[in-house]
């Protein structure tokens, strides 16, 4: 990398975690939230999402390459952190360390999701709906993995909208960083809630 | 012809304001410290740093600060030099505001003042209660300034271990040691600066800093320098009994409206207050200290019976206190465990500050060519007491004339040392060498060197404080005389070559010895009681016969030759110092 | 007589930088408001330990004991923190010391700090003054900036902040919380603010600002109270307004 660009890489990071990711992030659990009004609805949410022109261009531009980008990078910041949770068992400490091992888990988790249902896609031309989320699921242990993997990009997402508006300079009291973190956490509630209810319509 | 180099011995505000005065003018410094520059003993001064910049409308001049200064100290120091500390007193202040220290304000944004003991004016200028802090803190960065661009060298980590003299006893460098991996090393330097601070470890426990051993001092010393006024030593009125240190309880306490009391017949009594009318509980050091001995000593009034007074400030706003006072009262909090903003502080007298040291030059030059001295270890500036937040000043004040001083001495050298045989450097080097491998082979005896240091300091804190009798000083002499063989039965516990700090101290201790002979011989030999040195045998100040400064030579039996030198004051005539009226 | 009260302490050892570590345990007498730094002293006026081995001296830095010159920082029970200021009523028994394992170790709990020193080199921590001379007065300044000012001053590189600090190891270049609190400090100061963009881009550099992970223990550990975390958030407000300056090239860079 190059030299002291460090702080724009890092920059660059924390931007990117927010737009496009994050925001696609919300976008997509608010697609899956579709299923809890049934099959169809889903369906109709998915293909429509599927008609978008550019869906190539648009996918390799708003999501891998900036999602790549944040996961690459982050577990190089992960892996530069010591955890001393013994020391210091405040709740900042708890989720700078839940941060990173959330962003470690959700690189392997969204690979696999990515691999599951857009790659296999591709190579085996299958189609992506109901049916597909709803095969997948039926595995409990697979079940299992896509709820600690919501929960995982939920609490990733809102701890970063923390830390984006400690990095960025806007928030700087006390006082706001604590407003903040109930901000962030209850739409980390809120958010989880619609994850993991998405992920149940399809059981 | 090589370029000419200042070496400077000590990084507290002396060594560090030598360090850049001699960097503006061009000249290259290495600068060494035994630790790093930022955690030197300046860091402990907390109330203030005097100067007459008279912004409180009192009439304030240079003048009467000096008039202070010099009736302060008894009359024992030059006047000259002090005339001139106090002259350059508020263009300093003024420059170390610049520098960004954090100095107090009023609302107009101005420097703030308070008062101090010994005098009737608001001129001590003061950051919080960590002024010493903060003074250093600038000028540690300012020469951090000067490293990065090459113009000074810092040796952080590394022990003088003497100056190297040439065959004329000039000196052309020094000795020193790395402190971690124990290389000796030769320094040539066409001149060197002693800031190397006090002595207080001298006396065990003090309020000063681990590293004043006043070893570095005590070695130019035994290369030949004089040593003047030894027995000076000011005992700090108020200071927090501890395990480990005695911690100052700046004398801002009482600045700000602190006072001092015990109770005698079920009643709060304002001893000071009611004795000195005029000064209250800012009377001058050396008085304090009596009036609160006498009171736990002779009267056995201290509190609970205990060897302690009390300094309150509970009646003050406790806003304003943690504003002006910040420092000191958080030091009382977290090593006492009381809160000062309700209930008074227990203090008692500790020894503190040492007006003698390295005998100087209106140049700040010691009796050895080339070898300079500044701040508390040379004796110029405060006489038989100095004043509260004067040694700030005459510390940096020291570095200012020093610095300029030793490169106009090196401009005059026809000779640079680059330019010397390596002879004498080897030789310095072989010779320490030698030394050291004496010391770390001592482990045959039985004497603990920490438990020798510790029976030292209660013999020179019993005998050669506050209340000096001749018997006793006497008896101390020939104890130190049996210290000295005691050394020799030292057993080191630890042969390591590498971070031996058992060794390092064991040396220091050497050193400790020889200027405890000094402070004693000169305590014993003066017969009257000026300034801190008191004789109750003979309570009055004799200027006929002393008022004269004490000079010690060194000899190899570690018991000095003393002589006596005029004081100049051809300035101030010397008249009876006594604080019970009003002004001065 | 009563039994003597003792106070059990285990220290970890290191000899040198490349030798292996070891536990030793002391029994010291029990003083009342003692603290770790007379533990130690007890410990070196007779070193032998709990079982009866003759020892060498704990080598520990020290000097003013009074948390003012910042050297005497260990770990203690599990904590950062300066040892003089440690008082031993209040500490839980057994003791356990051990050196800040963040710096290089020289010798037991002797730590090697100057690349705290170095980064202050880096980011530029000094007022630039055209010299000693007498330039008359300084700047004037509002007694309730001084205040909160003074509040920063008061580091002494102790080192405690990147002992607590997950991202302050040997794996990264993190200059750590304490000399980006000296930045904040000087480009407040209305002399030093006339360079601060070049401090600013010196803590925008690798090892910099960017670095902090916010997981705010420094604001916790730090002995003297600064305000570490909200002057990297200043700072990074600061950054960010100096990176689109750079970038979008503002033709003056100092306000």
């Amino acid at each position: 990398m190059a030299k002291e660009k460090e702080f724009y890489w890092r920059r660059l990071h924390s931007l990117l975690g927010l737009i496009p990711v994050g925001l696609f992030l919300v976008f997509h659990l608010l697609v899956n939230f579709q299923a809890t009004k049934g099959v169809e609805a889903f369906n109709e949410a998915a293909g429509l999402v599927e008609k978008m022109p550019f869906l190539l261009v648009l996918e390799w531009v708003v999501i891998y390459i900036p999602l790549m980008f944040h996961a690459f990078y982050g577990v190089y910041i992960a892996f530069t952190a010591k955890s001393n949770l013994k020391r210091f068992g405040t709740t900042r400490n708890w989720f700078f360390m839940l941060q990173r091992l959330s962003g470690i888990f959700l690189v392997i988790f969204i690979a696999w999701h990515i691999w599951q249902t857009r790659l296999q896609k591709t190579l085996a031309d299958a189609e992506v709906n109901y049916d597909m989320m709803a095969d997948i699921v039926s595995n409990p242990a697979m079940l299992a993995f896509y709820i600690v993997g919501i929960i995982a990009a939920t609490f990733h997402l809102s701890n970063g909208i923390w830390s984006f508006l400690v990095s960025w300079g806007i928030t700087q009291s006390k006082q706001s960083q604590k407003v903040a973190t109930w901000v962030t956490m209850i739409f980390f509630v809120l958010l989880s809630v619609v994850g993991v209810m998405a992920i149940l319509a399809f059981v | 012809m090589a370029k000419s180099k200042l070496l400077v011995v000590g990084g507290g505000l002396a060594g560090l304001m030598t360090t850049m005065k001699a960097a503006e003018m061009g000249t290259e410094v290495e600068l060494f410290s035994l630790v790093p520059v930022k955690r030197s003993h300046s860091v402990c001064a907390q109330g203030g740093m005097n100067g007459a910049v008279n912004t409180k409308g009192e009439g304030d001049s240079p003048w009467i600060h000096f008039d202070d200064t010099v009736y302060g100290g008894d009359f024992l120091a030059n006047q000259p030099p002090v005339k001139a500390m106090c002259e350059a007193a508020p263009g300093i202040i003024h420059l170390l505001d610049r520098m960004g220290v954090m100095f107090n304000r009023t609302p107009e944004g101005l420097l703030d003042f308070r008062r101090f003991g010994g005098t009737m004016h608001h001129r001590t200028a003061f950051a919080g209660a960590t002024t010493g802090q903060q003074l250093l803190y600038a000028l540690d960065e300012q020469v951090r300034k000067w490293e990065v661009e090459g113009l000074v060298t810092k040796f952080e980590g590394w022990e003088f271990l003497g100056l190297i003299l040439d065959e004329q006893g000039v000196c052309k460098g020094i000795k020193a040691q790395d402190l971690a991996t124990h290389e000796i090393r030769a320094f040539r330097g066409d001149a060197v600066v002693m800031a190397t601070g006090g002595p207080g470890i001298i006396f065990g426990k003090s309020t000063n800093s681990m590293i004043n051993t006043g070893s570095a001092a005590s070695i130019v010393y035994q290369q030949g320098a004089k040593y003047a006024n030894g027995e000076m030593i000011q005992i700090h009125p108020t200071a927090i009994p501890g395990d480990d240190k005695l911690r100052l309880m700046s004398e801002s306490a009482r600045g700000e409206g602190g006072r001092i009391w015990t109770y005698k017949d079920g009643k709060p009594w304002y001893f000071l207050e009611e004795k000195y009318p005029a000064y209250g509980n800012l009377v001058p050091r050396d008085v304090a200290t009596r009036e609160i001995f006498d009171v736990c000593i002779n009267q056995k009034l201290g509190i609970n019976g205990e060897n302690v007074v009390y300094l309150d400030l509970s009646h003050k706003d406790p806003h304003e206190l943690d504003i002006k006072l910040g420092g000191i009262i958080e030091i009382y909090q977290k090593f006492v465990g009381d809160d000062p903003h309700k209930v008074p502080m227990k203090i008692f007298p500790a020894v503190h500050y040492s007006m003698g040291g390295l005998y100087v030059d209106y140049d700040q030059h010691t009796t050895i060519p080339g070898c300079f001295a500044a701040g508390e270890c040379d004796y110029s500036q405060h006489g038989g007491n100095r004043l509260g937040a004067n040694s700030l000043l005459s510390a940096i004040y020291g570095g200012t004339v020093a610095g300029p001083n030793a490169v106009n001495y090196i401009k005059g050298l026809d000779k640079h040392v680059e330019d010397l045989p390596s002879k004498i450097y080897d030789d310095a080097v072989r010779e320490e060498q030698a030394k050291w491998n004496e010391v770390i082979s001592m482990d045959k005896g039985n004497e603990n060197a920490y438990l020798l240091h510790k029976e030292l300091g209660e013999l020179m804190t019993n005998n050669v404080t506050v209340v000096r009798y001749n018997k006793q000083l006497q008896e101390t002499l020939e104890k130190l005389a049996e210290f000295k063989e005691r050394w020799n039965n030292i057993n080191v516990n630890d042969t390591a070559k590498w971070s031996n700090q058992g060794i390092q101290f064991t040396r220091q201790l050497r050193n400790m010895l020889a200027l405890a002979n000094v402070i004693t011989k000169g305590a014993l030999l003066r017969d009257e009681s000026r300034g801190a040195h008191y004789k109750p045998e003979f309570p009055e100040r004799d200027d006929e016969n002393f008022l004269k400064t004490t000079i010690a030579e060194f000899t190899p039996s570690f018991d000095p030759i003393i002589t006596y030198e005029e004081v100049d004051c051809s300035m101030i005539k010397p008249r009876k110092r006594d604080y019970t009226g009003g002004a001065h | 007589m009563a039994e003597q009260k003792t106070i059990t302490v285990k220290v970890k050892r290191q000899d040198s930088p490349e030798a292996s570590t070891r536990w030793e345990e002391f029994e010291v007498p029990y003083r009342p408001n003692m603290n770790v730094i007379s533990v130690l002293m007890k410990i070196r006026e007779n070193p032998v330990t709990t079982s009866g081995k003759k020892t060498t001296p704990v080598a520990w830095d020290m000097n003013c004991l009074e948390e003012v010159c910042g050297a005497c920082s260990m770990v203690i029970n599990g904590r950062p923190r300066q040892s003089c200021s440690a008082l031993v009523d209040q500490l839980q028994q057994p003791l356990t010391i051990e050196p800040m394992s963040t710096f290089p170790i020289i010798r037991d709990l002797q730590v090697d700090r100057s690349r705290m020193f170095d980064s202050l080199k880096k980011v530029k921590a000094w007022v630039p003054i055209d010299g000693t001379y007498d330039l008359g007065e300084g700047p004037r300044l509002p007694e309730r900036k001084r205040e909160w000012a003074y509040e920063l001053s008061k580091c002494m590189t102790c080192g405690v902040c990147l002992e607590s600090c997950p991202n302050v190891n040997s794996g990264s270049s993190f200059m750590g919380p304490a000399p980006l609190s000296q930045v904040r400090l000087f480009n407040t100061h209305p002399t030093g603010a006339m360079v601060k963009d070049e401090r600013l881009n010196a803590i925008m550099g690798d090892g910099g600002l960017a670095n902090c992970g916010n997981s705010q223990n420094c604001v916790q550990a730090c002995p003297k109270g600064i305000p570490l975390t909200t002057s990297i958030a200043s700072l990074n407000r600061a950054a960010t307004v100096q990176m689109f300056k750079n970038f979008f090239g503002s033709d003056h860079m100092v306000d």
